[in-house]
């Protein structure tokens, strides 16, 4: 016999506990996910008490993903000009202008800097760059907002006559690693004095610069690497040049313009001025995050302080724990037992939506859906409402959650008022269920009666009512900004687990404490016997 | 018990209509008070500790950094300003100066909490996606109501429960503008970025409301030996206790946040508990009213 048939055979009271003790160890991992951190301390204490001889074997810890309005930090929205830029080379140069900034903000020692390109309506393209925890905002700004321009210029064919003799630098080709030693020529002509012309040459084909030092006098020098197309294009300009100088140009300034002896391949070069080590960096730190090939204007900011941030989540903790209890203590003296067992599951779901919120491996995103979606199934197929349209909303929010599971949701005051808001809907379906559940025990059922009615009849109206603002949230998510984007996921993600947790959590519970016992005590549900057996509360009352 | 609520369907749909009235009158002469989300600008929220200047003093020392439509608030521990620039320059200068101040006073130190400005191409478009989503929230609703009704059709067409239901969404909708009108005029709560998410939850949420109403009568219809009305009148009855519920447990939430939750989210959970508590309204007390009085209007034709 399989273990499906085997698992057929038995009585609904034990289907029911085999389903309980699913639940439990769902609601144990779903648990230890949010918990990890407290998990980890307490095993390591005992341990610790123990001499080692309990040892729980640890959990990889995942944190949540903190907003920026709760961490303290920065958001800087730019409009990128792309005006100049013809059509089919703007994404390109959009996206060079995301790394460079997002370089610029790396150099600035910024954790985990998001920096993103969003094409907004109507209005052209803009930068977004958060900036979390950061502290001198103004000089993020200024780092972020200058526009290095990296150039190298030849000699214009038409000079002012010549002033002074031709350069007498000394350029040096190590070949076996093709990297070319240019010397400024300061005693030569003054290169502010040669009329410079563009080459095709820029720090858009600069792939890296790094300082060192020359072995031979210890002075810190900038060495460039181009890349493929940069290198060809630096050959080139070699070989047209030789016996000429080459300059470089940061920000329309020449900072170096040493004469070419010979053609240079291999693409790398070193620039060695009379730099002091501190002026060096700066110009590696500034040639690596290169010139913003789109132009960009700040339009938008927002900044919190690092303490407010905090004092936000400590608030939202606590509102949110409020909020919990206010919605138990009412579930509980409504609905008396039915309320006890809808708490029960409003802590399961509230641990499964702080689990979500994390970004899980993708075996434990699947494992969970699998367990949710699958009892959602089986739940349904129990109470014989199962269909295809059932099947296919399940199998959408299931697949949604799964995404939601996977990657981290990021917390915002606005997200974190969304899930507590979700902690007062997710009881909804569980109203929905114990009105009808009082209804049909009015109407003289037994409670197991009724509360199977109560399941089958509440269905349709709680899937009419939950997926209404489902839709809601997803326009949200799709159409807000980043705070109602925020609020309309935590609310989506709330409310699709309140639909597990407030029926198949909260069925099972059901089933596995029904029975004569409860039968006899009917004001559990807050129903009398006296006028369950009565007709008078029937169907017409005026 | 059952309470008459279709048949003193007059009673209620008079006081919505002069709640209406009063929301229109509120939102043509006072008009909403749009944060700077909407009209571009900035708003810096500031500290200080170890004195507390006056809003006079404040002002004065702003004066060097020009700001154009400044206005201070001040709050249980900080002041809120808000200015018409939305530059760096402008913000700098603004902190330069608030920090001068705290410095020329002994023991006094100066902290800024939080910044946001926003520029004008950002709040126009703030705008128009707010529109938008309103817009598509309304079409996707009336999309969803005619499809789970489709199969209504007897005595009321399918059709006129969805309107039925928008009737209900857009007095909603009038409701909360009109109680933002009046908030933003006496206590100068602003409309911002949020605040549209609020409202459209509230709509997803009202009409989930009234669709449950809505599935009551769709159930009791055929077995229903009464004439409508009545029959919309027991749906009501039955569904009563689960819509009031239902809000209650939301709003016990919402008060959760609006009491603890801090200032910086206290507007948005004040739209939603009013939304929710107005959505909860509408459904039992307007949306079944107005079906009942298109079926009689029907009636009246036909006769």
């Amino acid at each position: 016999m399989s273990l499906a048939q085997r698992f057929a055979k038995l009585s609904v009271r034990a289907k029911a506990w085999w389903i309980l003790g699913l639940i439990i160890i769902f609601a144990l991992v779903v648990i230890l996910t949010v918990g990890s951190n407290y998990y980890n301390n307490f095993s390591q204490r005992l341990a610790d008490k123990t001499n080692h001889i309990i040892v729980l074997p640890p959990i990889k810890p995942i944190s949540f993903s903190l907003g920026l309005d709760l961490v303290g930090g920065t958001r800087l929205v730019y409009s990128a000009d792309v005006g100049n830029i013809p059509e089919s080379d703007r994404a390109s140069a959009l996206a060079s202008a995301r790394d460079v900034i997002e370089r610029r903000v790396n150099a600035f020692g910024v954790s985990e800097p998001v920096v993103q390109v969003n094409k907004s309506t109507a209005r052209g393209y803009q930068i977004v760059a958060e900036l979390a925890g950061i502290k001198d905002i103004n000089a993020a700004i200024k780092m972020i907002g200058e526009t290095p321009i990296l150039e190298f210029k030849e000699e214009a064919p038409n000079q002012p006559a010549a002033t002074s003799t031709p350069a007498t630098a000394e350029v040096t080709t190590d070949s076996g690693t093709s990297t070319v030693t240019l010397t400024p020529t300061e005693t030569s002509q003054n290169p502010a004095d040669i009329v410079w012309q563009n080459t095709e040459l820029t720090g858009k084909y600069l792939k890296r610069s790094v300082l060192q030092f020359n072995p031979n006098d210890g002075r810190p020098e900038v060495a460039l690497e181009f890349n493929a197309e940069g290198a060809k294009i630096f050959e080139d300009i070699t070989t047209r040049n030789v016996g000429k100088p080459v300059a470089i140009f940061l920000d329309g300034y020449i900072i170096s313009a040493p004469t070419v002896n010979e053609a240079i391949t291999g693409g790398k070069a070193v620039i060695s001025g009379q730099f002091t080590v501190e002026e060096a960096k700066l110009l590696v730190t500034r040639l690596n995050s290169g010139a913003l090939p789109v132009p960009i204007s700040l339009i938008s900011q927002k900044t919190v302080e690092a303490s407010l941030g905090s004092q936000s989540i400590a608030n939202s903790l606590k509102a949110g724990l409020i909020g919990l209890l206010l919605v138990s203590l009412f579930m509980i003296l409504y609905y008396r037992l039915p309320g006890f067992l809808s708490v029960l599951s409003l802590l399961i779901y509230g641990f499964t939506v702080l689990a979500i919120f994390k970004a899980l491996p993708i075996w434990l995103a699947l494992i969970l859906i699998v367990i949710m979606v699958g009892l959602i199934f089986y739940t349904f197929n129990d109470l014989k409402i199962f269909n295809g349209t059932l099947a296919l909303l399940f199998a959408i929010i299931g697949i949604l959650l799964f995404v939601y599971a996977l990657k981290p949701v990021t917390l915002t005051l606005s997200g974190i008022a969304g899930f507590i808001l979700s902690i007062g809907m997710a009881v909804d379906a569980n109203i929905l269920i114990f009105a009808r559940t009082r209804e049909e025990l009015k109407q003289g059922k037994s409670v197991s009666q009724a509360v199977d009615a109560g399941f089958k009849r509440a269905w349709p109206s709680i899937r009419d009512g939950n997926v209404s603002t489902l839709i809601t949230c997803l326009i949200l998510i799709f159409f807000g900004t980043s705070t109602v984007k925020g609020f309309g996921t935590t609310l989506f993600i709330g409310i699709s687990v309140s639909l597990f947790s407030a029926i198949v959590i909260t069925h099972t519970l059901f089933v596995v404490i029904l029975g004569d016992w409860l039968e006899k005590r009917t004001w559990l549900l807050g129903v009398r016997k006296a006028k369950a057996e009565g007709a008078e509360v029937g169907e017409s009352n005026k | 018990m059952i309470y008459r609520i279709i048949q003193k369907r007059k009673i209620f749909l008079t006081l919505s209509t002069l709640a209406l009235a009063a929301a229109v009158l509120a939102l043509i002469f006072w008009g909403l008070n749009f944060g700077i989300d909407f009209t571009g600008g900035s708003s810096l929220e500031v500290q200080f500790t170890n004195y507390q200047p006056t809003i006079a003093e404040i002002q004065d020392s702003l004066k060097s950094a020009d700001l154009h439509n400044l206005v201070i608030q001040p709050t249980s521990n900080s002041y809120i300003l808000k200015f018409k620039e939305d530059s760096e320059t402008a913000h700098q200068a603004a902190v330069g100066d608030l920090a001068a101040l705290a410095a020329a006073h002994d023991g006094a130190s100066f902290k800024e909490l939080q910044f946001d400005s926003v520029g004008p191409s950002i709040g126009q478009e703030l705008k128009s996606k707010s529109f938008n989503a309103t817009v598509i929230v309304f079409i996707m609703i009336i999309v969803y109501i005619s499809l789970a009704f489709r199969k209504v059709s007897k005595p009321v067409a399918s059709w006129k429960y969805g309107l039925a239901a928008i009737i209900a969404l857009v007095h909603d909708l009038l409701f909360i503008l009109g109680v933002f009108a009046l908030l933003g005029h006496v206590f100068k709560v602003e409309i911002n970025t949020p605040f549209i998410a609020a409202v459209l939850t509230v709509l997803g949420y009202s009409v989930s409301d009234t669709i449950i109403v809505f599935d009551r009568i769709r159930e009791n219809l055929p077995k229903s030996q009464e004439d409508f009305e009545n029959t919309v009148n027991r749906s009501l009855n039955q569904t009563l206790t689960r819509s009031i519920n239902t809000s209650f447990s939301a709003i016990l939430a919402l008060l959760a946040i609006l009491f603890f939750g801090g200032s910086t989210i206290k507007d948005f959970a004040l739209a939603l508990a009013v939304g929710i508590f107005i959505g909860t309204y509408s459904s039992i007390f307007i949306a079944s009213p107005v079906l009942v009085i298109w079926d009689k209007l029907a009636h009246r034709a036909k006769a």
